[in-house]
């Protein structure tokens, strides 16, 4: 009977000279799930999912793919877009496709028509038998992605799938990654982008410093802060302030502040006996981003808003 | 067979035939292939230049024979028989017979200088500062004590003036009654090899190997390159163990080479019909000890494993290089141990059964160079089972060896700097 689990990787570590790169990640992918790997720029991911794959030996930790304790023997079994995309410059578009799909087992006749099916799907017919090198940025990063998952994996490994593509090219992305889940494909991806990882994610892991900091649902994450009210008094003056929690920010004339432990209602009372009224008033749940800026530290974000201004 | 050797021979086929195509079917590739071709028309041409230089010199290069007239016709004579025994190209120059003369200027009998012998002797010296001809050798006085003198590189046809001299002195005195043999000349082809054909079939089996490792093995090296500049090479790792990266790209590059190899050996097979008779039975007394079949067999077998030996190690080192200036700088290293090999099996070829000979056939690099020379020296077969399979461990060997350089030095640390600079950078930081 197959294990419920597509991927799991414990107490993985990886040493680059001197440098602990990954230190004793665990990881627990449910089969034909979105599992999202988030981290900020250097926190091990992708060396993560090079371990995950075999293209590197861990120097530590046992992980297992599909079931099978070397990757290389699932290898038929995986799609893989990396993070460096590459593909032969002098080579169609049906063709890169098909041969990605033969180094994965895939017979190149069948190859080639899934190949040019797939490429209709996403929009890309009319560049079926445009060499790579003729082809936009962007669309030679999806005929990439198209020849991943052109032998129908079982287990979908993506790093930093989103990063390069338009705004245009993300949507179909996250199309192709629901449509693969659908499938019955498990998905595994990197991101250090939040809101895709929000919207398609159904479990993920958050990566700082090489270790594992966060694992469950977006749920699970954004559950981790307390959730945020938005009030608007009636009247703009300062007095209202005595009425709310210690932690209320003023933004304009909207106030900001924890939805306090004893709930909400007390202070609706409060408020309305003390005159101040409610013009407006909201109950948020705080958004991917903030859990993760809270689990893994306004620093190590900061660096990674820094290293990505200095690669843009 | 096992699903994982089923699924790396697939995986390496898939490698090989994406190079092999990415090779072919461009229009470089017709340069190369037809690189010989040009190479030819360039060494014709330099050749004909060559040639029509040195004929012009030939032209006026004569031999002198200073002889009273009635010796003159004998001397003709003499030179046309001899002169049959010799081909065209190595005959001796033609032959010019001058009379003695007097010097110009003083009457005879009034100086010593007059007496016929310095006479003769000044004439001769004059021959060589002649503008008109460039004599090679000059004879002079009685043909049964002639003086000859020769220039530099004037010794053989000294010799042969000294030998023409003689016949025409027999015929002169001995006239109707001198001996003429009538031979009858037959050819004969030998049952066995001779052992000059076997040393001459040793040297071609090592000359022809190191020729086309020469041309094929070398492009090797810069193979891996593409998959590195293209990033190519980190989705082949994830779906390819990197040994069958490193065997395909070979297997294709060698598929190249035989087709090179193939289109060459065709076209060098059609003119060889051509050949005359007398080159052809030449080439006959050119028989290796295994005998023509297996012999060719052979060279197949061992032109195959010299590639891959060679190219298994040219491509390790190649995958560490990163840019095509460090490939350039390879070419070199690699020529000299592509001839240094040639060098260590030429010398096993020429010793057969000596420890050099020993060594080169087991030296993994030059061993299959060596054991194609031993073919052609020695009619055993099962050496050659034992060093193809020697042969093929370590082609094994360095491909397992360069996969793990390649894996440890650029994708372990993702890295593109090579494992010679990683060391520095390590040594130097220690």
């Amino acid at each position: 009977m197959a294990s419920e689990w597509a991927v799991t990787a414990s107490g993985l570590m990886k040493k680059f000279g001197q440098r602990r790169v990954v230190e004793g990640v665990d990881l627990m992918v449910p089969r034909g799930a979105i599992y999202g790997v988030l981290g900020p720029n250097g926190a091990g991911k992708t060396t993560t999912l090079r371990m995950l794959l075999g293209i590197i030996e861990p120097d530590a930790g046992t992980r297992t793919v599909l079931g099978h304790a070397s990757p290389r023997e699932a290898s038929d079994r995986i799609g893989y877009l990396p993070e460096e995309r590459g593909l032969y410059p002098a080579m169609k578009a049906r063709d890169a496709i098909a041969f990605l799909g033969a180094l994965r087992g895939l017979d190149r006749k069948t190859g080639r028509v899934r190949a040019a099916e797939l490429m209709e799907q996403a929009g890309l017919g009319h560049a079926i038998d445009e060499k790579i090198r003729k082809l936009s940025k962007g669309m030679a990063q999806l005929v990439q992605l198209l020849g991943s998952v052109v032998h129908q994996p079982d287990l979908l490994v993506l790093d930093e799938p989103f990063s390069g593509l338009d705004p245009v090219n993300q949507e179909k992305l996250e199309a192709l990654i629901l449509a693969e889940r659908d499938r019955g494909a498990t998905v595994l991806f990197s991101t250090h982008i939040m809101s895709h990882a929000e919207r398609v994610c159904d479990r993920l892991a958050i990566i700082a410093g090489g270790k594992r900091r966060f694992e469950g649902t977006v749920d699970d994450a954004r559950g981790m802060l307390p959730q945020r009210v938005l009030y608007t008094p009636r009247d703009a003056g300062e007095a209202v302030a005595l009425a709310l929690p210690a932690d209320a920010v003023r933004d304009g004339n909207q106030w900001r502040f924890e939805l306090p432990a004893g709930g909400i209602e007390p202070l609706l009372a409060t408020l309305i006996d003390g005159g101040h009224g409610i013009q407006g008033l909201s109950i948020e749940r705080p958004g991917l981003h903030e859990a993760f800026v809270r689990i893994v530290g306004r620093d190590a974000v900061d660096d990674d808003a820094t290293t990505l201004e200095q690669a843009a | 067979m096992s699903s994982q050797l089923k699924r790396s021979i697939r995986q390496t086929l898939t490698i090989a035939r994406r190079d092999f195509i990415a090779t072919v079917f461009t229009p470089i590739f017709l340069l190369f292939l037809f690189a010989p071709l040009i190479m030819g028309s360039f060494g014709a041409i330099g050749g004909l230049g060559a040639a029509s230089v040195a004929d012009g010199a030939s032209d006026k290069t004569r031999i002198v024979a200073i002889l009273p007239r009635d010796l003159a016709p004998a001397m003709t004579t003499a030179d046309t028989r001899l002169r049959a025994a010799f081909r065209r190209d190595e005959a001796p120059p033609t032959l010019t017979v001058i009379e003695p003369g007097i010097e110009p200027g003083i009457a005879p009998g009034t100086d010593p200088k007059t007496d016929p012998a310095v006479v003769a002797a000044r004439q001769a010296d004059a021959q060589f500062a002649r503008h008109d001809l460039e004599a090679s050798a000059v004879l002079y006085g009685p043909l049964d004590a002639p003086t000859i003198l020769y220039g530099a590189r004037g010794s053989r046809a000294a010799d042969y003036l000294a030998l023409v001299a003689g016949d025409a002195l027999a015929a002169q005195r001995l006239g109707s009654d001198m001996p003429r043999v009538v031979a009858t000349k037959r050819q004969v082809v030998r049952d066995t090899p001779s052992a000059s054909g076997q040393h001459q079939s040793a040297f071609f089996a090592v000359f022809g190997i190191f020729f086309l490792t020469l041309f094929l093995s070398g492009q090797v090296v810069g193979t891996m390159a593409e998959e590195r500049n293209n990033k190519v090479i980190e989705v082949l790792a994830a779906a390819v163990p990197l040994e069958s990266v490193f065997l395909g790209k070979l297997v294709g590059m060698f598929g190249v080479a035989v087709l090179f190899v193939g289109f060459w050996g065709t076209v060098v097979g059609q003119i060889g019909a051509l050949l005359p008779p007398g080159a052809a039975a030449a080439l006959a007394e050119i028989v290796p000890a295994v005998g023509l079949p297996t012999f060719v067999i052979l060279f197949g077998a061992y032109f195959t494993m010299a590639y891959l030996l060679l190219g298994s190690v040219f491509l390790g080192v190649g995958a560490q290089a990163s840019t095509m200036r460090e490939i350039q700088m390879l070419s070199l290293p690699i020529t000299i141990i592509q001839v240094a090999m040639f060098g260590l099996a030429t010398a096993a070829a020429s010793h057969p059964g000596t420890w050099l000979a020993t060594v080169a056939e087991v030296f993994p690099l030059s061993s299959p160079f060596a054991m194609a020379g031993h073919a052609a020296n020695s009619p055993g077969l099962w050496p050659h089972v034992a060093a193809l399979a020697w042969q093929l461990l370590w082609v094994t060997i360095f491909i397992s060896v360069g996969a793990r350089l390649f894996r440890r030095g650029v994708l372990q640390s993702g890295s593109a700097r090579p494992f010679w600079r990683r060391r520095a950078r390590h040594a130097k930081a220690n």
